[in-house]
């Protein structure tokens, strides 16, 4: 994140030093997120006058997510785009971001993410670890999918459904009636074809993209999870702004966050039509039940009174988007 | 000069020159891609990325695979596995002009069917075909040159390390993709050997061999049936979805050693030295793996491919050309280095340019391992021209001029992999694993 | 040193041994705790994956101690004599800063830098894995110093007249 290069865009004036920072990304460049990491770019790029340009390298070019966290520890690269799962590595309380049916809707999430007095301390709690995170981006609602509609949790009763490998999530599945079967993601098609299990979970997009309608026909609105991504920028980097340009990238990453998640929901219509065009069939369930099954999991994981004031804090914010 | 540029500059010169001088492979990319490293962030922050790119590069369930189907090969190759299938080749290809060699090449195709290595495949199999050959009054060299032209398929039929490399270079590729991308090419790989062989045969006067019965066929069937049916459960468990490619691989080694302990082939006191073998091998090809990610860090980084890709594209933007040139370069390349170093550095370098005209990944993987496959029969560094010319006590020298025809079938086949996708495409497309 | 390397070379002997038949038993248990029990087993994956990491780092280093790593010799090979020594032993001494450089210090400063970072599915911090890295290249360092030892000895052997 400390090459330097004269700024060839302002011409005639007197060139300026440009900091280029250089951003890692595990997903390809028509993704939400990094056409909205473009626009952030574009806008800091002009509003520091060139002081500041964002270099994306999509498709994990430099590393998978974990790794690169150590890369934005050390500085060797600026900024990355993470799960959430791998900053509560350093920090337990991102669990609360990633907790089953916490927000009501992504209108919530998003008026969550761009409020300091909510996420403000947390955000900058991993700074002894020589990062911060800038923001969180909505990366869609996970929505359980197979051959049948799921309307009540005793619809999900004795299927196994394909989770990410963690003990919340085989938790979460149990809670909501199924049967969590952690796999790798490239896994599921073929794994659900010969009935190893019996579906997935996932958003529209990669339902769409990886032709699990094919498959699993039924894709129902579960919207159990809505796990954000975390932009996690140097420590350094970010404190060696002047408090100008600190307040710009500040500015500048609520609207980027905000725009993605509308950039988000355009790609996930196109998804949806997609399986639709293939056959696939869209279940709307009422998800009270679901969201009193879990119930627990909120309990456990709010004894801690620092995470329960959190808790608290992101719930208090749901009633102030109702809409 | 930009800064990343000479940072690269930098990569392009050390590494070369630190493998021209003997150092191992690893540590030489590993150093000067460093030395670029250190070009362009602080000396501090260059060793711990590049320490954890070491990590990160081994740092993959797909590549656990690697160290079974290596420990898999040995247990077959000491297991009278390897006897009961040249048995079966020599039933299947019996009425064929040369029969002896035929069987050969379908034993090494069929061995390359359980295995993931093509040295195995010249060992296990030469070491049975070339006495029995020599006794039938063929020519030493003839026998040798067909055992080598033809053990490299079994990198290409799958199970297959190499692929499992590129797999894991090229961004996660899927192995299953890949694996079964690799059939037709490697089984027209043996057809054009045995086309060879049998025009040779022909003009040498080699005989084919007398009908077996049908009841000494089926007895030979049954005998080699546990071993033909590894295929049936490493590739149809993965095709499944039953288990991973990495998964299935452990279970070939557990079923291989089931059957060399049925067979009374290996002993339970031969275990220590197998896995000691199979660990050294393992450590060989994934440090180097590990090693190289540093490179191709530095080549994300400094956007090195772009640079390249400018310069390919400024001397032509047809990509018929391109993909000559490419070839010219692997072949260049795989004359002097083994496979799984070349596809590490080259994977990098090549595959932006090819995906920017629209090449599937899967179908260059197959062509940059085709390539390379024959450059693991090509002197001055020939790991299957090696083995092959040991297990035949033969001079390199002598064998080489048998092996011409070889090397300009298999380069005429190469051209056909290159320029029709569907040869390599087709049956990942009906599996819908891609 | 020579009583040393042996004692070593054993120590890596059976620990890659070892390793080699525990992660075979691992990985086969995933087929059948995932397949046959329907039970998934979330750590073996990455605890045989991690395991698979050490092996190679080990391994490594034995396999450097032998001087069996993978090199292009055909050039090397035109070097006859002592000129082939000085080489042998330049190259030992560029293995060695390779593995002090980016094994030992940066492997060394990688682990200070994740002691912090949990791993998602074992009980251990990342840093606990890296701490492998720099092992591996003391071991690597190890071997180098008695590979030159060895080299430097067959020079003198060949350089000192035998004394009649
Ligand atoms: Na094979
Ligand atoms: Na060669």
């Amino acid at each position: 994140g400390k090459t330097t290069e004269p700024s060839k865009t302002n011409e005639g004036t007197e060139a300026v030093k440009t900091q280029v920072i250089k951003v890692a990304f595990n997903q390809p460049e028509n993704h939400p997120q990094y056409k909205a990491m473009q626009q952030f770019g574009e806008k800091v790029f002009e509003r520091t006058n060139g002081a500041y340009k964002i270099e994306i390298f999509p498709n994990e070019l430099l590393g998978p997510q974990r790794e690169t966290v150590e890369l934005v520890q050390t500085g060797a690269i600026g900024m990355s785009i993470v799960a959430n799962s791998l900053v509560e590595n350093f920090n337990k309380k991102f669990s609360i971001l990633g907790l089953p049916y916490i927000y009501d809707s992504k209108e919530h999430q998003n008026a969550v993410f761009t409020d300091d007095t909510i996420v403000g301390d947390l955000f900058k709690s991993t700074a002894d670890n020589n990062f911060i995170v800038l923001t969180a981006f909505h990366a869609g609602a996970r929505n359980v999918y197979t051959n049948k509609a799921i309307n009540t949790p005793a619809d999900l009763k004795g299927l196994k459904i394909r989770i990410m490998e963690s003990d919340t999530n085989i938790k979460m599945m149990k809670y909501m009636g199924g049967v969590g079967t952690p796999m790798g993601q490239g896994e599921v098609y073929t794994a659900t074809q010969s009935g190893v299990i019996d579906g997935g979970e996932n958003n529209e997009l990669i339902y769409a993209n990886m032709k699990h309608y094919e498959v699993a026909k039924v894709y129902s609105y579960t919207q159990h999870l809505m796990i954000p991504d975390l932009l996690i920028i140097n420590k350094a980097l970010y404190e060696g702004m002047s408090e100008e340009h600190k307040a710009i990238f500040n500015e500048e990453i609520k609207n980027a966050t905000t725009a993605e998640v509308d950039l988000w929901e355009v790609d996930a219509e196109v998804a949806k039509k997609t399986a639709q065009d293939n056959g696939a069939q869209f279940v709307y369930p009422d998800i009270k039940a679901f969201q009193e099954s879990v119930k627990p999991l909120h309990d456990e994981l709010t004894q801690d009174p620092e995470f329960k004031k959190l808790y608290d804090a992101i719930r208090a914010k749901a009633e102030t988007v109702k809409k | 000069m930009e800064l990343s540029t000479l940072s690269g500059l930098i990569m392009l010169i050390a590494v070369p020159v630190l493998l021209m001088v003997g150092v191992p492979i690893s540590v030489s990319i590993g150093l000067g891609s460093t030395l670029a490293m250190v070009s362009i962030l602080p000396f501090g922050n260059a060793m711990i990325t590049a320490s954890q790119r070491v990590f990160t590069g081994m740092n993959s369930f797909s590549l656990l695979a690697i160290p079974f189907f290596i420990l898999a090969g040995i247990i077959m190759n000491n297991g009278g596995i390897a006897r009961r299938l040249v048995n079966c080749a020599k039933v299947l290809s019996g009425r064929l002009p040369g029969s002896l060699a035929q069987s050969n090449v379908v034993a090494n195709m069929l061995f390359g069917a359980i295995s993931g290595s093509g040295v195995a495949a010249a060992a296990a199999v030469g070491g049975t075909m070339g006495p029995l050959q020599e006794k039938e009054g063929y020519g030493k060299a003839y026998s040798a040159a067909v055992n080598i032209a033809s053990a490299p398929t079994g990198m290409l039929i799958p199970p297959s390390n190499t692929l499992i490399v590129y797999s894991t270079v090229a961004g996660g590729v899927s192995v299953a993709a890949l694996f079964m991308a690799g059939y037709l090419p490697g089984i027209l790989w043996g057809l054009g050997v045995m086309v060879i062989a049998g025009i040779f045969a022909k003009k040498l006067g080699y005989q084919s061999a007398e009908k077996p019965t049908f009841k000494a066929a089926l007895s030979v069937f049954i005998d080699a049936f546990p071993s033909l049916l590894l295929i049936v459960i490493v590739i149809g468990g993965i095709l499944g979805g039953v288990f991973t490619a990495t998964e299935g691989s452990a279970i070939s080694v557990v079923y291989s050693l089931g059957l060399s302990f049925i067979y009374r082939s290996i002993k339970v006191r031969d275990l220590p030295n197998i896995f000691l073998e199979a660990a050294k091998m393992t450590a060989i090809v994934i440090f180097m793996i590990g090693v190289s990610s540093i490179m191709s860090w530095v080549m994300a980084f400094t956007q090195i491919p772009n640079l390249i890709a400018s310069m390919l594209l400024g001397l032509t933007n047809n990509p018929i050309i391109i993909l000559l040139i490419m070839n010219i370069v692997l072949l260049v390349v795989g004359t002097f280095m083994d496979p799984t170093p070349a596809v590490l550095i080259f994977t990098p370098i090549f595959l932006p340019i090819v995906t920017q005209f629209g090449m599937h990944p899967v179908h260059f993987g197959i062509m940059l391992v085709f390539n390379l496959c024959i450059g693991t029969i090509t002197p001055p560094v020939g790991p299957i021209l090696f083995t092959g010319c040991r297990i035949a006590n033969l001079k390199i020298e002598e064998v080489i001029k048998q092996l011409i025809p070889y090397f300009i079938v298999t380069a005429v086949v190469l051209l056909i992999v290159t320029y029709i996708p569907s040869l390599s495409l087709t049956i990942p497309k009906l599996l819908k694993l891609i | 040193m020579e009583a040393i390397r042996k004692i070593v070379d054993k120590v890596l002997e059976f620990i890659c041994i070892a390793f080699v038949g525990i992660m075979t038993g691992l990985v086969s248990w995933q087929v059948i705790t995932r397949y046959f029990f329907k039970a998934p087993s979330a750590i073996s994956e990455q605890l045989s994956k991690y395991m698979f990491i050490w092996l190679v780092l080990l391994a490594s280093a034995y396999v450097f101690g032998k001087r069996e790593h993978m090199s292009i010799l055909f050039i090397k090979e035109k070097f006859t004599g002592s000129i082939s020594m000085v080489v042998d032993m330049i190259i030992e001494l560029i293995v060695m800063a390779f593995a002090l450089g980016i094994l030992v210090f940066g492997g060394y400063k990688n682990v200070l830098l994740t002691m912090a970072q949990q791993d998602s599915a074992l009980p251990i911090t990342i840093g606990v894995i890296y701490a492998m890295l720099p092992i591996c290249g003391v071991l690597i360092t190890f071997y180098s110093l008695c590979n030159i030892v060895s080299i430097a000895k067959g020079f003198s052997d060949r350089e000192v007249p035998k004394a009649e």
